[in-house]
């Protein structure tokens, strides 16, 4: 029997999902290093970040990524297409979030969003660094690229501070409720371990939205 | 004509044994050729659709609803009774005919009820099969409680939606057919009229409820599975779309009616409280199994139903039948509410109702035990009241609920026109003058899973031989013109009253003079004021709309149309019948106590009422006891 | 008691339908909201207006035939009730009552508030039952099923087939309505034998018939007038799974 194309979608959005999750973990618990004072952060940013573009196991695990990012927007895509055809006509009157939070009825705009975030974030960063375009980045005292000078100088934009600072509420947003639902999309459904996963996720959505959040905040006051 | 019964030889343990030995068979490949229409899609309908079809059949099945699924049987919730003997208490096959027997109050054929007992078993191993998830002991063995008019634990339940679970499991069976491609359904379809070919049915006239379009449908033999018609009461616990349309044109087609009058007003339903009411919503009788039921000792006692001290509560059906107590049968709890309300001490904002109290239960087996018993009714309570019913008594009040009256059949469920069967609530056959509890969701599922796919094939082995008309045949062409000219008589009265006026008028009279206690003065009136009622109705009512299209105001005005002249035929019987029997009591028979006469050397028979241009025609089935001496019915 | 309803008319699936508005008077709280529709029928027969086509029968909760929009809720302004349920005490004098149809594409619009939902029965041909003759099963004790096995399979058997969770969805999915009867029967040791074979050929049928994917909004369980859990979805999924791989 063919493959129910309604749930194919879903795991593919949930694994993907839970796997980007997996990596906010790492790339915080890295960005952290800018809360630290400015001498210590510079030389241990930069070697970080060497790292990361060098090592080939780091190298291939960010191709899975992009493939991710990739995969997770196409399929939720995919799906808003097919849901928006199996309800043609909205309700005049709907007063959904007394049955629903906003969140879960509005997870495609939140995506966009972080899509959104996600195009400036690799603009600033990622076509700068890895693509070698823009600006020169200068070398620091070791010898490595000085990204820890790209972050300071950006987040010394009050601008993108400020950009980067809201976009995280729609992250944790999203986060929460795609984290606890792709437990769910997977098969998970033990009841008392759902709840736990549901606090999990709250948790986690906490930690990574406000973790990420304070940082250009941090860095602008340095 | 001599009606005959057809009941098989032997002793009453062997005679379905002997009936199912002398019966014919049909062999694989000829039951191919044979079409079945089966009428209704509930219990009986959709089992006996499903079962036929297992069979061999082709069948095709029509509702009226949106699905199958919706039919009415969904809302019973008490439970299904059968003599397992599981709980060890001296049940058994025997005592279950006697308890139904009696509880009918002698007025149903032993060889009936004795095959209703014997196949009540195997009907719970069925069940189960299908995926019932009836209650269960820790242990994993089926649970059971008891039920009113018995002393024993026969009733299995699925929470207090026992009639939803069997209904799905038998809707369930009949997709599996539909699935294979041997029942064809027909949902939104209305069964208008019945057309009978050579003395013999032979299909139906139906009116598609979408589009409006009037279809023939023909075949080797009908069945009508059309369930109860107390509707005609308007308030009563059935569904808004419960009608006696499909069998009362069968009558008029010369199908008898049998003992019409027997509709049994169930003691535990919401009280009304309002002209605008649609519907009396029923509280499971097992409730009775822990509530205790009381009114105020005092006359218009206005305080809380808490603050009355529990010696100043009369618990009157403890008081007058002490040994089954709250669990008196359906017909005496009824009339006995009824009793106290009349004479002033009912309670509630209309004190039309009476105390249903669970503190007894709660205090004694703790309040888990009565939440996993009931909660969902307890649920629908608040829902329906805003009243917590674990904090103070429920209020109930005595509403229309069954009717024990239907079609006439013999023993093989067939009615008096060759190939019309009638089964389920929709016949006569077991439950007599009144019936027990949970018994109504067994003689449903018997006659559509066991009974009927036994017995039609002595019939349908004649159809073989003969030609199937097609649906050109003269009989179709002029039932459907019939059909038309009603339809349009309906539509172009233009007056300038709804149909629900109407029937509002008709349940006033009927709940009147032909419910709980009937006399010769109020029903001599009461057919009067029906027969005005009709005529008013002919001459001005308002239906607007048209006929050709979805049109919910036509389907209640021809059903409300049937109802009325229904109304005139129970009224009759009521009339005819001077005794006091089962749901049935006659003010003018009645003990110094107000209890039930019975005339049993005038009226041991079956009424058995014939259709003739307007008026009917009493004929008599009498009822012999050959096994069991009819006794005087008391609870006390 | 005053409100004004303003409700769907339209007239049939081939024609467009608008909002039209009613006032009307002369209800009562105790009154359904079913009832103030049929008494507001009364007054449109009088007016010689053709009649609001909504749909009813059992009117105790339990058929699942009712069901209509009601202010922006599935089954009206209370959680895990039934159309039929709702009275007019739930409502203020003078208030504004907007009714609508189940919105779905899978569910297209018959007549006014009435829609076609036989979708949900040929979801349930594909396998909602448990192969079995009449006549064929073993004594009822010889199987034991343990009473929380029994329990939770009735929980979702309880299921009325109303479509408030089709509704209720913003993406009309019914995965809450095939769970309840998959889990129902996959459960039970009586269902066993198909269980692999169930869970793909209704879900099949299920995208079949149009239906959108579960986004675990919650909204289902909110209105589902049973109050089936949403962890059935997952339990589906968890058994569509097994059943792929080892089926």
């Amino acid at each position: 029997m063919a493959v129910n194309k309604l749930f194919f979608r879903k795991t593919i959005i949930a694994g993907t999902g839970l796997f980007l999750c997996l990596f906010l973990i790492v790339h915080l618990s890295a960005n952290w290093i800018l809360l630290l004072p400015e001498e210590t952060a510079r030389e241990l940013y930069n070697s970080y970040a060497t790292t990361l573009r060098e090592n080939l196991f780091i190298k291939s695990i960010s191709y899975i990524l992009y493939a991710f990012i990739v995969l997770h927007v196409i399929y939720a895509l995919l799906i808003t297409i097919h849901n928006r055809k199996a309800k043609p006509q909205k309700y005049v009157v709907n007063h959904f979030l007394q049955n629903s939070t906003w969140t879960s009825q509005n997870m495609g705009l939140i995506g966009t969003m972080i899509l959104l975030f996600i195009v400036v974030h690799l603009a600033n960063f990622w076509v700068r660094v890895k693509l070698g375009m823009g600006e020169i980045i200068e070398l620091d005292a070791i010898g490595n690229l000085d990204v820890y000078e790209v972050t300071f100088s950006l987040f010394h934009n009050i601008y993108y501070v400020i950009f980067y600072t809201i976009l995280m509420i729609p992250l944790g947003l999203h986060l929460n409720h795609g984290l606890k639902s792709a437990f769910k999309t997977l098969g998970f459904y033990h009841k008392k371990g759902l709840r736990i996963s549901a606090k999990v996720s709250l948790i986690y959505a906490v930690i990574i939205s406000i973790g990420f959040g304070v940082i250009p905040f941090f860095v602008y006051l340095k | 004509m001599k009606l005959d019964s057809k009941i098989p030889e032997g002793r009453l343990e062997d005679k379905w044994r002997n009936y199912q030995i002398k019966a014919q068979l049909i062999n694989p490949a000829n039951k191919k050729k044979l079409n079945v229409i089966v009428v209704g899609s509930g219990l009986s309908g959709a089992g006996a659709a499903a079962t036929l079809a297992e069979l061999g059949y082709d069948v095709q099945c029509f509702c009226y609803q949106d699905s199958a699924r919706r039919a009415h049987s969904v809302a019973a919730q008490g439970g299904i009774n059968a003599a397992k003997n599981y709980q060890h208490d001296g049940d058994s096959v025997w005592r279950m005919f006697y308890d139904t027997l009696k509880g009918g109050d002698f007025r149903s054929r032993e060889a009936n009820t004795y095959r209703l007992a014997e196949l009540s078993a195997p009907l719970i191993d069925h069940f189960v099969q299908q995926g019932v998830p009836f209650a269960r002991e820790y242990g994993g063995v089926l649970v059971n409680r008891s039920f009113g008019g018995v002393q024993v634990q026969r009733t299995f339940y699925a929470r207090g939606q026992t009639g939803q679970q069997l209904l799905l499991a038998a809707y369930s069976q009949l997709y599996k057919m539909i699935r294979a491609k041997k029942v064809k359904m027909f949902p939104r379809s209305e069964m208008i009229d019945l057309v009978v070919i050579d003395g013999k049915a032979k299909g139906i006239i139906v009116r598609d409820l979408v589009t409006g379009e009037l279809k023939r449908y023909v075949a080797d033999a009908i069945v009508l599975a059309t369930g109860g018609y107390s509707r005609v009461f308007r308030l009563s616990t059935l569904a808004i779309g419960c009608n006696g349309s499909a069998i009362w044109k069968a009558h008029k087609r010369g199908a008898f009616f049998a003992a019409p009058s027997f509709t049994q007003i169930h003691p535990t339903a919401l009280p009304q409280t309002s002209e605008a009411q649609s519907k009396l919503t029923l509280m499971s009788e097992s409730l009775r199994n822990d509530g205790r039921i009381w009114v105020p000792k005092k006359k218009e006692d206005i305080r809380k139903a808490n603050d009355i001290p529990e010696k100043e509560r009369d618990y009157y059906l403890e008081r007058r039948y002490p040994s089954f107590g709250n669990l008196a049968p359906r017909d005496i709890a009824s009339r006995a509410a009824k009793e106290r309300i009349d004479a002033g001490y009912g309670v509630g904002r209309l004190k039309n109702a009476v105390y249903l109290d669970f503190r007894h239960a709660i205090d004694k087996l703790g309040i888990q035990t009565i939440k996993d018993r009931y909660e969902n009714l307890f649920g629908m309570y608040k829902k329906i009241t805003g009243i917590d019913a674990y904090k103070e008594p429920m209020q109930i009040s005595p509403a229309a609920h069954f009717s024990m009256g239907g079609l006439w059949v013999d023993y093989e469920l067939m009615t008096t026109i060759p190939g019309l069967y009638a089964v389920g609530e929709c016949n006569f056959s077991d439950h007599g003058a009144n019936r027990l509890g949970a018994n109504s969701l067994l003689q449903a599922s018997i006659d559509g899973y066991f009974i009927l796919p036994n017995t039609i094939n002595n019939y349908l082995a004649g159809a073989l031989e003969e030609d199937i008309p097609t649906t050109d045949h003269i009989e179709f062409e002029k039932a459907e013109k019939e059909v038309r000219v009603i339809i349009d008589r309906v539509l172009n009265i233009n007056g300038t009253k709804t149909v629900d006026h109407f029937h509002r008028e008709l349940g006033k009279v009927m709940w009147q003079e032909c419910a709980m206690s009937r006399n010769k003065k109020g029903l001599e009136k009461a057919i009067l004021q029906i027969k005005t009622l009709k005529d008013e109705f002919w001459s001005d009512v308002k239906v607007t709309g048209s006929g050709n299209e979805l049109n919910t105001e036509l389907e209640k005005a021809l059903r409300l149309a049937d109802f009325m002249e229904m109304g005139i035929l129970m009224c009759t019987d009521a009339l005819e019948r001077e005794e006091s029997c089962g749901a049935h009591f006659r003010e003018e028979f009645q003990t110094e106590d107000g209890e039930a006469v019975r005339v049993d050397e005038n009226y041991s028979y079956v009424s058995a009422w014939e259709y003739d241009e307007g008026d009917f025609k009493l004929h008599k089935e009498e009822l012999e006891f050959e096994f069991v001496q009819p006794s005087v019915r008391s609870y006390k | 008691m005053k409100v004004t309803f303003k409700i769907w008319r339209q007239e049939n699936r081939n024609t467009k339908g608008a909002i039209k508005e009613y006032k009307v008077d002369g209800l009562t709280e105790d009154m359904s909201f079913l009832e103030a529709l049929d008494h507001l029928n009364e007054l449109l027969v009088l007016k010689n207006e053709k009649v609001i086509a909504y749909e009813y029968d059992c009117r105790e909760g339990i058929c699942g035939q009712c069901g209509v929009f009601i202010n922006g809720r599935a089954h009206g302004p209370h959680d895990n009730i039934t159309t039929c349920q709702l009275h007019m005490r739930s409502f203020k004098d003078g208030d504004t009552i907007v009714v609508e149809p189940w919105r779905a594409a899978s569910f297209p619009v018959l007549k006014d508030l009435i829609v076609d939902r036989s979708a949900f029965d040929r979801i349930m041909e594909q396998g909602g039952y448990i192969t079995a003759k009449t006549g064929t099963a073993p004594e009822a004790n010889a199987i034991l099923i343990p009473k929380e096995v029994s329990d939770s399979a009735m929980d979702v058997a309880a299921c009325i087939g109303c479509g408030a969770c089709v509704a209720t969805c913003k993406n009309a999915s019914a995965a809450l309505f095939a769970s309840a009867k998959i889990n129902h029967l996959n459960n039970l040791p009586q269902g066993h034998p198909e269980a692999h074979k169930r869970v793909q050929e209704m879900t099949y049928q299920m995208e079949l018939e149009g239906f959108g994917s579960c986004s675990f909004t919650g909204a289902c369980e909110v209105e589902c007038p049973e109050g089936i859990s949403i962890t059935n979805i997952a339990e589906m999924y968890a058994k569509y799974t097994k059943a792929k791989l080892f089926g």
